[in-house]
């Protein structure tokens, strides 16, 4: 290899290296302002997090599987993951391997930024040069890798549906132009490489194409326009990044670091938050996703539109979606970048101002506290209140496993907080876990079971109930069936279990129940199920979404569960329980009833 | 027989139209789905606001109509348009060409267990409105006879005037039913205290008012004015009714030894599937539609086809009859135009 | 009569719907459309479990709003625990959860 220009440079390289010098620039100063942004202690236990040597190997784990590999996107849709890694893994190896040929030919240019880039243009082919024929084979191979997935992305933006995806959004008029930029970028690199591959040699790819060119195409006078076209190609995409979708790159490199030190949403807008709504890459698997987006008119209210309303600070749109939300977090289950779309959303709804501030400290804890030492206390919660064939239900099966129990809220209690919580009224919520922690310490019980998962969340997440054990029903009746304490019959039905949101997503019960059901009868599972089950409908999450825009997302989640024909749907949520026995066509009942009924003493 | 009438349902608005169309030299056929005629009606005991046996009625209509073609266990399976008369295949096998179709399917009374909050099928002492019917009919249900009645109560408005029951519509008779069958256990039980829990007292038929009126004087029959919202159970069974006094402003918790549900009429379920085999019109709430709510409620919109009683929606029991003698006599000069 | 610094000498106590100023409550039908529907049932306030601490009942809130007892509404208001068990029973399938957060935002206290 030698050089052909003794200067190493041509002006064609000036639209690349403006836009380079504006994105790493643009990048700093965001990356600087997120940390800066964070709370003291948060920012400590980051920067702790990037040399501890554990999460320092996750950190690189994670970065290289999620953003170059796109595993999360693989085990979704193997095309959609071919697609998608090829476009990353392939640039990042070309990247590297031009690295190689700059430092292995022309170490004394390493310096120069886009001598790597443009390297082909600006170096001559010797007759020694057979040795980097492995490495000619891969920068035409890696081209082709992402050329390859350049034609998928071009499919996908007329048929999604074969990759997997139902709807995907709508770009804005920047995504586009950075989306069209980043198709030609590597069009343009074959036909620049092709047009040089005579001069600078080349592979199997560049050679054959300079090879059809020269046939009809002999003047070297058309190499330079199409370097010129190549370096414009990336100029403009690194110029429009920031304000396109593309930022997603950047950012999750900084987001995967932050969640990886165990970061959470503090503010709605800064640190965290903001590193998650750069990092949404709109690729719109959300939508399918999202129980709401049953009606069409819910569509706009998904997550990926959120963070595109949060980046354009509309403030309107940002309410109306925020409160629409059921909060059943699906689309965080699936996001392939780890956007929290619940929790970003309660962070939202956290920064409104109220003219009235509800205030607890008028009620006493004293009556309501009732002595249950050595005993279970069972906290039924609002929502079982309503459905008391749960309650009843409980209650026998505690008598019959011989369990010693005492009603917490029989008279009355003081909500959880749980719904409160959703509504980003932290300061409410804190003061029905304070006054419920107080009665709960003062009974002197040993375990609190709770029939609602609405609550259990927010006493596994916020209480501090040191030593006591906190369980839901489901749990329970395993360990109590493990414990040879519940002898479970066996009968001919068919049953489906529905994970409700805040049991399942929320709190990572799956496998309890299903234990608890297998003893019972037959178990079939929903279409979609466990992480990806959907919402009843009937969620506390959502504020604004009225009683009869719900129905269709009932209807939906009824479909979703009756697939494999059950005669009976079992759900562990009072609320599932309500919102679907109000439009089911066979049986709804919780866990309890289920082993109740095939349970003797 | 071209000019056949097929009377689907066999309540009293049937049997009425039916002993009607007798009268005018017609000959109905009446296909009733269940084993015997009447309906809701036949399983009732005494009907307002004079407490008539609801025997008596039902036992004149089945003699009235003894000439009528009767199929009992027997359902619509199949129906079509023909150009001017309709074939109707039945679930025993026999088809018949119709001229005329009258619909008096009626209703379905409410499923309670649905109102989860208020412990039918759960608690013990929970028990609706039918089933104390046939209480008084037969004397014999655990709820009542194995207990000491202090105390009853009624909710009005179960599964009526409710979005999250799905039926939006008020059931018209459930007001005055529950006056009735608390003036009825008061005078079973005259020590016991009987509630009435109501959203709105609804008395506006004949003779309703004095009802309601000797309810409150003759056996100081207990009105309050809030819907219940929850009920729980006593360790000794008994239940915990909990409401809000809207009128005092303040909450009631009563302690009770049984329960009553007021079910509402809801549309049958048959509606939807005869609607659906000659693309008939029902309304938001499930009841078939009529061509006008005000001048034509026994018309459909197709020719040939005719309502009458609780099938259009929640009826008392003279309106039924009256709308069964006018879709007869609206039939007969039907037949006798074409 | 004497309306003397804000306050009349002797209270009367009939509701004068002619000085009423329904300009907020508007304003919460705009945010909500449910204001209105209410038929005062009494379920919420039956069921409402601040109502066993307070006397709170969503019912009397709306119906004291209406009324242009704004000050009555708000210190009930400030009893709610927003578990939306009011949402569940309500008949009429009131938001009831958005209603009372909407009167959060636009009424006060003092």
């Amino acid at each position: 290899m030698r050089e052909r220009f003794l200067t190493g440079y041509n002006d064609f390289v000036l639209p690349f290296m403006i836009g380079m010098v504006f994105i790493l620039s643009y990048c700093i100063i965001a990356l600087i302002r997120i940390i800066a942004q964070l709370p003291k202690e948060d920012r400590r236990r980051f920067f702790v997090s990037l040399v501890t040597p554990k999460t320092l190997v996750k950190n690189i784990k994670d970065i290289f599987c999620d953003c170059l590999l796109h595993v999360k996107i693989w085990k979704r849709n193997k095309l959609l993951g071919y697609m998608h890694s090829s476009i990353a893994f392939g640039w990042f190896m070309l990247i590297i391997v031009g690295h190689i040929e700059v430092l292995l030919y022309t170490p004394h240019r390493a310096k120069l930024f886009y001598y790597p880039i443009f390297f082909r243009y600006f170096v001559a082919e010797t007759e020694s040069t057979m040795k980097g024929a492995v490495l000619f084979f891969l920068m035409d191979f890696f081209l082709l890798v992402v050329l390859s997935g350049i034609v998928l992305a071009i499919v996908k933006r007329i048929r999604s549906r074969m990759f997997g995806m139902r709807r995907t959004t709508n770009p804005s008029f920047l995504d586009l132009v950075g989306l069209y930029s980043l198709w030609s970028i590597f069009p343009l690199r074959l036909l620049a490489e092709g047009f040089t591959a005579d001069i600078s040699g080349g592979s199997f790819l560049t050679k054959s194409l300079n090879y059809v060119f020269t046939s009809f195409l002999s003047d070297h006078a058309n190499m330079l326009p199409s370097w010129w076209a190549y370096s414009c190609a990336l100029g403009i995409f690194f110029c429009v990044l920031p304000f396109t979708r593309y930022m997603h790159i950047p950012s999750e490199i900084l987001l995967i670091p932050l969640r990886n030190a165990g970061i959470r949403i503090r503010h709605a807008r800064k640190g965290l938050a903001k590193a998650e709504v750069y990092s949404c890459p709109s690729c719109g698997l959300c939508i399918d996703a999202c129980p709401m987006g049953v009606q069409k008119a819910n569509i706009k209210d998904t997550t990926v539109y959120l963070n595109r309303q949060i980046r354009r600070n509309n403030e309107t749109r940002i309410e109306e979606i925020s409160d629409k939300c059921l909060l059943c977090g699906k689309c965080t289950a699936i996001c392939p970048v780890g956007v929290e779309g619940d929790k970003l959303r309660i962070a939202q709804r956290s920064i409104r101002k109220y003219g009235i501030n509800p205030d607890y400290s008028s009620i006493s804890t004293g009556p309501l506290t009732r002595d249950s030492r050595g005993k279970v206390l069972y906290y039924s919660g609002c929502m079982t209140a309503l459905t008391p064939s749960i309650r009843k239900a409980m209650e026998s099966v505690l008598k019959k496993a011989g369990v010693e129990y005492e009603l917490m809220d029989k008279d009355g209690g003081i909500c959880c907080g749980r719904p409160m919580w959703m509504a980003g009224r932290f300061d409410q919520a804190k003061q029905m876990v304070e006054k419920n922690t107080e009665i709960i310490k003062g009974s002197g019980a040993g375990t609190l079971l709770l029939t609602c998962p609405i609550c259990y969340k927010i006493f596994k997440e916020r209480y501090r109930l040191d030593g006591i054990r906190v369980v839901h029903h489901t749990e329970f009746i395993d360990s109590l069936i493990s414990e040879g304490r519940l002898k479970v019959r066996r009968d001919t039905n068919k049953y489906v279990y529905h994970d409700p949101c805040e049991l399942g997503r929320g709190s990572g019960i799956y496998e309890q129940p299903r234990n608890v059901l297998l003893r019972a009868g037959t178990l079939v599972e929903a279409a979609k199920n466990r992480k990806e089950s959907i919402c009843c409908g009937g969620s506390v999450g959502s504020l604004t979404l009225g009683f009869d825009k719900r129905k269709a997302l009932t209807e939906n989640s009824l479909n979703n569960l009756t697939v494999a024909s059950p005669d009976i749907i079992v759900t562990a949520c009072p609320l599932c329980l309500n919102t679907f026995s109000r439009y089911a066509d066979r049986k709804v009942e919780d866990i309890a009833e289920t082993i109740d009924r095939n349970t003797s003493n | 027989m071209k000019d056949n009438i097929v009377i689907v349902g066999g309540g009293i608005a049937g049997m009425e139209a039916a002993r009607q169309l007798l009268r005018m030299g017609l000959n109905p056929i009446i296909v009733e789905k269940s084993d015997h005629l009447g309906g809701h009606v036949a399983r009732w005991h005494r009907l307002f606001p004079d407490m008539t046996p609801a025997s008596e009625l039902v036992g004149g209509l089945i003699e009235a109509t003894g000439q009528a073609n009767i199929f009992l266990n027997t359902e619509i399976s199949f129906m079509n348009r023909l150009k001017d008369s309709y074939n109707i295949m039945l679930s025993n096998g026999v088809s018949v060409i119709a001229k005329v179709v009258l619909i008096t399917t009626g209703f379905s009374v409410f499923d309670a267990s649905k109102k989860e909050e208020y412990g039918y099928g759960v608690y013990d002492q929970v028990m609706t409105n039918s089933d104390l019917e046939q209480w008084f009919n037969n004397g014999n249900d655990s709820r009542i006879d194995g207990t000491e009645i202090n105390a009853v109560g009624f909710v009005h408005c179960v599964g009526s005037r409710d979005e999250k029951a799905r039926n939006s519509q008020c059931s018209k008779v459930c007001c005055i039913t529950a006056v009735k069958q608390a003036i009825e256990m008061k005078q079973k039980f005259p020590d016991a205290a009987v509630y009435c829990f109501y959203m709105d007292l609804r008395m506006f038929g004949k003779k309703y008012e004095d009802f309601y009126i000797s309810a409150q004087r003759d056996y100081g029959i207990r009105f309050i004015r809030g819907r219940v919202s929850e009920v729980s159970e006593n360790i000794d069974g008994r239940v915990i009714v909990k409401a809000e006094d809207t009128l005092a402003g303040k909450p009631v918790k009563v302690t009770l030894d049984l329960l009553v549900l007021m079910s509402g009429m809801v549309c049958n379920r048959d509606c939807s599937s005869i609607a659906g085999m000659i693309s008939l019109q029902t309304d938001s709430d499930g009841f078939f539609k009529s061509r006008d709510n005000i001048s034509d409620i026994i018309c459909s919109s197709r020719e040939g086809i005719y309502y009458a009683g609780a099938c259009t929606g929640p009826k008392t029991v003279p309106e039924t009859l009256a709308e069964a003698r006018s879709a007869a006599l609206e039939i007969f000069s039907y037949i006798n135009r074409a | 009569m004497g309306n003397i610094f804000g306050f009349s000498i002797s209270p009367s106590s009939t509701v004068n719907l002619d000085n009423v100023d329904f300009t907020l409550f508007d304003r919460l039908h705009e945010l909500e459309p449910d204001a209105w529907k209410c038929m005062s049932c009494g379920s919420c306030g039956a069921t409402c479990p601040a109502g066993n601490f307070s006397g709170m009942s969503l019912r009397k809130v709306l119906h004291n709003l209406q009324r242009g007892k704004e000050k009555e509404a708000v210190k009930m208001l400030q009893n709610c625990m927003l578990c939306g068990k009011c949402s569940i029973v309500c008949p009429r399938g009131i938001n009831t959860r958005h209603l009372i957060l909407s009167i959060c935002k636009l009424y006060k206290e003092d």
